[in-house]
């Protein structure tokens, strides 16, 4: 069906709708590409019979009316190609989530002149989802979601927008040029053994120490690797399951999440292992460091360190064994 | 393959499934006249259905209750038509059909496909009705449907109904052009490509090929068109428009016939003294019947019709469409005296004829020099006695000419014409019956004459050594005062023939007159312009742009010429999108304008108030209206936006403000 576009090898043949250097793409004449749909196609089809039975009565009334549907088809296939003409597109990454989740990415589609554009889509993996109307003048933002499969830049390959205003008898569309991405994190396993929290500083300095560690911070389903000693024996008696009791503060602990220190058996299954144990201590507030071979982000706490953590795993070659971040800048 | 899962913006919301059955009830409903009431019953039952399923959704049955349902459709329209052939049993059938697929909307998609198929029932309905009103209704309604598909598509912000209403209304007007282009030009058939099988007309009015007592006095209380005929020469006087139609030789006493010898094909003897011919075109209105009315004595024969030798015009094939012809007549003229078949076939003489008659009839002969004597003798004899032209005839038994001359003498035309022929025959003169129409009301808006069912007539033709067959309408013989205008008025109303004389004073009647000739020439218009374009018209419309060499090809090049010519105009004024200017911009422009026409050009690197202080110290004069424009026009366009108060303002600032160049040096004034 050519609802569905064609293979990637083919489309590349397709003319793309190039970015300015304002990272916004204008639609031109020579990228928009129009075919009936199957609704376009059952219209002419219809109109065919009424054309050769009106002929056929030599009934004019008929065939005015026949003549009226098909000029109508004929104008509408003129509005749906200038419906995508002139349209900017602005695509932005959206917020970075876990490889298996969902990759959104912005679809910023501007109406330059004075007309409305309605019914612009852009669809997903071929479906589109939504559709919108653009007032002249205006812009709004369609929201695209692609699977994230693996760790890294997700970048949005293809970018397709459609239109089928006024009359759905007529598909047009274009492809835009982007290179916006968004970040996936690796996707963590689903346990990951306690990070030594001595092991990584020998010279954790005594300041550090355990100060703070009777500081109740609440209770956390248990993990296999807690320690005994901090199961919630009394929650475990009122049968509310095993719960471990968190103790931490404000000076907490200092973990130090190490590649060295885990043990799996390739490095995609590592990298997943380090992401649980960033999530593990970001969750129990703790001070927590990465360490990966050639890279080392300090300890740190917050929502922003480990965000930097995550990126640093996502974004981690390890044939390469150095840091992209570090060689970019 | 795999079961598909209908993605949510494909499928359709309640208040569209609403919208397509009321379309499709709409677009029905003129067609259910036409169609028997078994069709109608059906059709109304699944509406019904539908409407409550879009209350109660458990109620849209399943795929086995719509096989049921398919099968319930198609036996009633089989059964209800005992067969497929005939435009009504297929209109029947795929309306049982089309209303079936209301019940099967799961997609958007089958939502269009039924709105695209109330287009086609729109065209099928064309070939029952072809009336002006109902193709206004049946646009109106496509254009609903269009609207319906634009809703369907989505995507129309926040007041999707307003929007694809709208939509649709634009995309129609934009529409027009080409359509009118397409059918102006679009090739024509000239004979049709196959026949579905014709359907058995129901009672087409109009004069049959027969006449009894009675038969034209019903005819005439019908008061629907015949004909129309515009006049190309100086049209005759009203007594003058005798419309031949069939010419009957053959009587049984009681019943007129066209008899044997008259149909027998053979050239048509020609006219001689044939002078000062009458032009005309006339649209015949279809009547199922072959022959062709024509004004007394047709000089000319149109195409795909031929003069028999008693001077009817048959067309090859029923009237079942209006026609149009162009005709060529004379009303002053001799025929060919006939040979003696013709002669003998003129004085036959029914068995039924009394003696009464006969000694009439001799009474007359013995009185008359020659036979013209003796047909003026009849003929006062009509005048002279106590004959009653009325509507009310009363009935007549068997021997109906005898007991019309000698007991009621009330009666019709076809009385006087019928029982006057008679008398003639009896009298040794050939004679025969012609029915036709007499006269036709001229209407000065459309600029042509209208002849109703109302102005049928009957009348004789006798056989005059010397002069042919001359025309003698013994209907006209009766004295004025004679005539029942009261049971005319009352029974015709205002559409009555020239025969009567009716009171017209009032003057709603005259309103109301000129309301209805107003409407036949609206309705004569849309006859001659819409539904009988043909070939010939595109031909003529071709020579009219000197390409008549060229026909078809010529035709289908101007086609191609022409719709490309205007769909361009037709996208370059309504398509191009425009690029949006600030209002309070484009005052601004206008202001600098002005200002670089008396050489104050603004810089590019010039800001509003940097061009305003250089203005004011060029030209202090025009200093107080740039300050004023700059003071309302700077905040209203970099601070709190724009007002249409300000705008307003600025406006009339800037149209009143006409710098003159300095020091008097105008250049133009």
């Amino acid at each position: 069906m050519w609802r569905s576009s064609s293979p990637k090898a083919l489309s590349s043949l397709f003319r793309r709708v190039p970015r300015g250097l304002n990272g916004v793409a204008r639609v031109g004449r020579r990228q928009v590409y129009i075919l009936p749909t199957r609704s376009g196609l059952s219209f002419a089809a219809v109109l065919l019979v009424m054309l050769l039975g009106s002929l056929n009565f030599q009934n004019n009334l008929g065939l005015l009316f026949t003549f009226f549907l098909a000029s109508v088809g004929l104008v509408a296939m003129h509005h749906t190609w200038f419906n995508l003409l002139g349209i900017s597109i602005r695509v932005r990454g959206g917020p970075p989530v876990f490889a298996g989740g969902e990759a959104s990415f912005d679809v910023v589609i501007g109406s330059d002149g004075q007309r409305t554009r309605f019914d612009i889509r852009v669809p997903a993996r071929r479906v589109s989802q939504q559709s919108i109307a653009v007032p002249g003048g205006d812009q709004r933002t369609i929201r695209v979601g692609l699977p994230a499969a693996r760790r890294g830049l997700q970048a949005l390959d293809e970018l397709t927008v459609e239109t089928r205003y006024p009359l759905h008898l007529f598909r047009a569309w274009c492809y835009a040029e982007t290179d916006a991405t968004t970040l996936v994190y690796p996707k963590p396993a689903e346990q990951a053994p306690e990070p030594d929290r001595a092991a990584g500083d020998n010279q954790r300095c005594a300041l550090q120490g355990r100060l703070g560690t009777d500081d109740y911070l609440g209770p956390r389903a248990y993990r296999n690797g807690d320690s005994p000693r901090q199961i919630d024996w009394k929650a475990f008696a009122r049968e509310r399951g095993l719960v471990v009791k968190q103790f931490g503060g404000e000076e907490g602990e200092d973990v130090w999440i190490d590649w060295s220190k885990v043990t799996a058996p390739d490095a995609e299954a590592r990298i997943s292992l380090l992401t649980r144990q960033l999530l593990d201590a970001g969750e129990a507030r703790a001070r927590f460091g990465l360490r990966l071979p050639g890279i080392e982000e300090g300890l740190g706490r917050g929502r922003a360190h480990l965000q930097r953590c995550l990126a640093r795993l996502a974004l981690y070659d390890h044939a390469q064994a150095n840091d992209p971040l570090d060689r970019a800048s | 393959m795999p079961k598909r899962t209908t993605p949510s913006i494909e499928r359709p919301e309640r208040t569209q499934v609403l919208w397509l059955t009321l379309l499709l009830l709409a677009a029905y409903v003129p067609l259910a006249p036409h169609l028997a009431w078994q069709i109608s019953a059906f059709v109304a039952l699944l509406f019904a259905w539908r409407i409550a399923a879009i209350r109660w959704p458990a109620l849209i049955p399943g795929a086995w209750g719509l096989v049921v349902l398919t099968l319930i459709g198609v036996a009633n329209a089989l059964s209800t038509y005992e067969g497929w052939s005939g435009q009504s049993a297929g209109a029947a059938l795929f309306v049982s059909m089309l209303v079936l697929k209301l019940m099967e909307l799961r997609r958007k998609e089958d939502l269009r496909l039924a709105t695209t198929l109330i287009g086609f029932l729109a065209v099928v309905q064309f070939l029952f009705d072809q009336s002006p009103w109902l193709a206004v209704y049946l646009g109106a309604v496509a254009v609903a449907g269009l609207a319906l598909l634009v809703d369907l598509n989505g995507g129309l912000g926040d007041t999707p109904g307003r929007a694809a209403m709208g939509i649709a209304v634009r995309v129609s007007v934009q529409a027009i052009p080409l359509t009118l282009v397409l059918f102006l030009l679009f090739p024509r058939l000239s004979a049709p490509l196959w026949h579905l099988g014709t359907d058995p007309r129901k009672g087409t009015t109009g004069i049959s090929g027969t006449l009894e007592p009675g038969a034209i006095s019903e005819l005439v209380l019908n008061g629907e068109l015949a004909f129309r005929v515009r006049f190309e020469t100086p049209p005759p006087d009203a007594n003058q428009l005798y419309w031949r139609g069939p010419v009957l030789w053959q009587t049984d006493g009681r019943r007129w016939s066209a008899g044997a010898e008259a149909m027998a094909a053979g050239p048509a003897g020609a006219l001689q003294d044939a002078s000062r011919p009458i032009r005309y075109e006339l649209t015949l209105e279809p009547t199922d019947q072959r022959w062709l009315f024509a004004l007394d004595r047709p000089v000319s024969v149109p195409e795909g019709a031929f003069l028999t030798p008693d001077h009817r015009l048959l067309a090859r094939h029923p009237i079942s469409t209006p026609r149009r012809y162009r005709m060529l007549s004379a009303l002053r003229y001799r025929t060919a005296l006939p040979d003696r078949a013709g002669r003998e076939a003129g004085l036959q003489i029914p068995d039924n004829v009394t003696h009464r008659m006969r000694r009439l009839a001799e009474d007359w002969r013995s009185q008359a020099d020659n036979d013209w004597d003796l047909v003026e003798l009849g003929l006062r004899f009509f005048n002279r006695e106590a004959f009653h032209y009325t509507l009310l005839a009363p009935r007549l038994g068997s021997n109906p000419a005898d007991e019309f001359l000698f007991e009621t003498r009330r009666g019709f035309c076809e009385h006087y014409a019928s029982s006057f022929a008679i008398l003639m025959r009896l009298a040794g003169i050939p004679s025969r019956v012609v029915l036709g129409y007499l006269g036709g009301e001229p209407n000065p808006v459309g600029g042509y004459h209208m002849v109703r069912q109302s102005d049928a007539h009957a009348w004789v033709e006798v056989l005059i050594e010397d002069r042919g067959w001359v025309r003698v309408d013994p209907t006209a013989a009766v004295d004025p005062s004679r005539v029942d205008n009261g049971s005319a008025s009352r029974m015709l109303g205002s559409g009555a023939s020239v025969r009567f004389t009716l009171e017209q004073n009032d003057a709603i009647a005259r309103l109301a007159r000129n309301l209805r000739l107003l409407a036949d020439s609206l309705d004569a218009a849309w006859q001659d312009w819409v539904l009988g374009f043909s070939m010939e018209d595109q031909l003529s419309l071709l020579k009219w742009l000197r390409l008549g060499g060229a026909r078809e090809y010529g035709l289908a090049a101007l086609l191609l010429v022409a719709f490309s010519l205007t769909l361009s105009i037709v996208l370059l004024v309504s398509l191009r999108d425009r690029p949006r200017v600030d209002p309070l911009e484009a005052e601004y422009a206008r202001l600098c304008r002005r200002l670089a026409r008396v050489g104050l050009e603004r810089r590019p690197n010039e800001g509003p108030w940097n061009y305003g202080s250089r203005v004011r110290a060029q030209r202090p004069d025009l200093a107080p209206t740039v300050d004023r424009f700059l003071r309302l026009y700077v905040p209203a366009r970099y601070g709190r936006g724009c007002d249409p108060e300000i705008h307003r303002a600025l406006m009339s600032l800037v149209r009143g403000f006409r710098p003159g160049v300095d020091k008097g040096a105008r250049p133009d004034c």
